[in-house]
């Protein structure tokens, strides 16, 4: 038992360093630093600082992130349903060729491209002109909060959108079949058969994404550049032109609870998950 | 409530195969049907063209007189039980059972009634509240049931549902489904690849072979008089042998072969020349040395190669020539014996050798 449990550590060990060394540690040093000032005193003033600068962004923050999960949500059991349920061959064969793309393209790119999307004179809006449906004078830009929100949405629906098209896939296809039998139409199956039979992974993918969403700073920094903005900017901001490390700190640590509260909720149904697999 | 189904030379086909080729069948209102055949016969594909879920290439299909070959599933007033069961697992049994008496939007108190009433037929007592994935096969089965027929379906569609279950309890719940069919009289097309299965719970069997009935009848008449070398197969009779006959009023005069000797059978009908003869195990008997030579049946010449014991008499593989076929017998033999396999005139089924 000795040499076996020497060797283990020892396989372990560098991704033990590595994750000790470049997550654990600066982590560690940011909570601390957090609750101290530039003299290293214990205090909660980047705290008291933070809600007195921040707190409507970190409203904001919620209310973008919380907004665009609840989209992508709708629009990937959406997707996920036609590709499950719909009728034509060609529709759901397009469908899942098309809705993975955006997978492949980082923030940046995508936050570029919205840029020149969503912008008063963009594409969309031309594109609208063109086709009558708006005059030229009604044309405003979205380079805000919807810019960030439609962006969001953009990207990480794809993501979501493998997860749950896969775990529909994987459904026993007569539970689908039972309920057609029985009289329900294509929108009650998807809302009253499939979706709670996926409801985990739906879940799942919706945590990840809003985890993902919380710390992404060039979609807001690029898309929307008046006040009030993503807690990520404001980090940015008090370490790149303020120099003030403890607030920065303070900010991290608010958008570690979110995040932290997702990840619990995470790990529950993942819990519960082996659990099911154990007992089932 | 229950209606005639009349399927009208109904086609289907996955993409460029054909698996339905033109079948018609009349269904009476009350009548329970079995569609059996082997796997890939095409018998789930009828099925599936009935409840909807499989395109119909051509043909109709009509229940009491109306044409849904157009309906989409959920219009077509049929229910189904699955292979599977397919049970909603986020549900409770209650819930189930209930979920198409919510589709018609039937007060909460008319569905527990319902409910209640499917609960206590099918002896599901206790376990209303119970989720799904906590019962037993036969549970599961029976609230599969419930669900299917809480909706009070013009026609019940079962898939195979007993195929998961245990042999023991399988038995049980063929006679628990044909009574309670019986006493709703509700007309039931039931697919299965079980023989037994199908003869004991159908008032009418039809028997699919690639993509086309074989034969339609009761189940005495499929078993006793087979309408081709397929159905007698099918139905048991699968041993076989080719034969020379010649005919002369109402007995058979059989060729002497390499493996038999002249016979002469009483047989009345119209067959003559070379046949292939069909016999089930259980029809044929053994005869040893010393036993009395058979009369007015046929006689092959063989060897005992093999034995088992089934439960109620012995079954013997027999070395005829290069083939072997089986027979039942009550007695013990060894293996290696030489034995003559008796087949009197009503344990063969004759068909004319080219068609076989």
């Amino acid at each position: 038992m000795g040499p076996t449990r020497g060797v283990s550590v020892l396989l372990i060990f560098p991704a033990l360093a590595m994750a000790l060394a470049l997550f654990i540690y600066p982590l560690g040093y940011s909570l601390v630093g957090a609750f101290q000032d530039k003299a290293g005193v214990w205090t909660l003033g980047n705290f008291v600082r933070a809600w007195e600068l921040y707190r409507l962004d970190t409203l904001f923050t919620v209310f973008i992130v919380g907004l665009s999960t609840f989209l992508i949500a709708v629009i990937s059991v959406s997707i996920g349903g036609y590709l499950t349920l719909g009728n034509s061959p060609v529709a759901k064969k397009i469908l899942d060729w098309l809705y993975r793309w955006p997978l492949f393209v980082p923030f940046i790119v995508a936050a570029l491209c919205m840029r020149t999307f969503l912008g008063r004179n963009g594409m969309m809006n031309n594109a609208f002109v063109f086709l009558g449906l708006m005059d030229q004078e009604m044309a405003q830009s979205f380079l805000d909060w919807r810019g960030i929100v439609i962006t969001f949405v953009w990207k990480q629906t794809p993501f979501v959108t493998l997860m749950v098209a896969g775990a529909m896939a994987g459904l026993d296809r007569s539970t689908i079949d039972a309920a057609r039998n029985l009289g329900a139409s294509r929108l009650r199956v998807l809302l009253e058969i499939v979706v709670p039979q996926i409801r985990r992974t739906l879940a799942v993918g919706l945590i990840l994404s809003f985890v993902t969403m919380m710390s992404v700073l060039s979609v807001p920094i690029m898309l929307s550049g008046q006040s009030p903005s993503m807690l990520t900017v404001n980090m940015a901001w008090r370490i790149n032109s303020v120099g003030d490390y403890g607030t920065a700190n303070a900010l991290g640590f608010v958008s570690y609870l979110l995040t932290g509260l997702a990840a619990w909720f995470y790990l529950r149904e993942a819990v519960r998950d082996k659990q099911q697999g154990l007992t089932r | 409530m229950s209606a005639r189904l009349e399927i009208d030379r109904v086609e289907a086909a996955y993409g460029g195969t054909r698996v339905l080729k033109g079948v018609s069948l009349d269904v009476a209102p009350g009548e329970f049907v079995a569609l059996l055949g082997s796997s890939g016969c095409g018998k789930t594909t009828l099925l599936r063209c009935i409840s909807g879920f499989v395109p119909v290439a051509g043909g109709a299909i009509r229940v009491g007189g109306r044409d849904i070959t157009p309906m989409p599933p959920d219009k077509r007033e049929m229910a189904m039980v699955f292979q599977s069961y397919a049970l909603w697992p986020h549900m409770s049994v209650a819930q189930n059972i209930g979920y198409g008496l919510r589709l018609r939007k039937k007060s909460r108190a008319e569905i527990a009634a319902r409910v209640a009433e499917m609960v206590a037929m099918l002896k599901l007592d206790g376990l209303g509240e119970r989720n799904v994935t906590q019962l037993s096969g036969g549970q599961r089965q029976r609230v599969a049931l419930g669900r299917a027929l809480a909706v009070d379906p013009q026609i019940l569609l079962l898939d195979e549902p007993l195929s998961n279950l245990d042999a023991r309890i399988r038995e049980d719940v063929r006679h628990e489904i044909k009574a309670l069919q019986r006493r709703l009289g509700i007309t039931t097309i039931h697919v299965t690849h079980d023989r037994e299965e199908a003869m004991v719970m159908a008032d009418r069997i039809v028997i699919l072979d690639a993509g086309t009935i074989a034969q339609v009848g009761r189940p005495e008449e499929v078993y006793n008089r087979p309408a081709s070398a397929f159905v007698a197969s099918f139905m048991g009779a699968n041993n076989a042998i080719r034969l020379d006959l010649s005919r002369s009023g109402a007995k058979l005069r059989v060729a002497p072969g390499p493996h038999n000797r002249e016979a002469e059978l009483p047989h009345e009908g119209a067959i003559d020349g070379k046949v292939t003869a069909h016999f089930r195990s259980e029809a044929a008997k053994l005869s040893l040395p010393g036993d009395a030579d058979p009369q007015g049946a046929l006689a092959l010449e063989g060897r005992v190669v093999q034995a088992a014991y089934p439960g109620g008499f012995w079954r013997y593989a027999v070395a005829v020539g290069d083939r072997q076929f089986m027979v039942d017998d009550e007695r013990r033999v060894e293996v290696g014996v030489n034995a003559r396999v008796v087949l009197p005139a009503e344990a063969l089924h004759f068909f004319p050798a080219e068609k076989a």
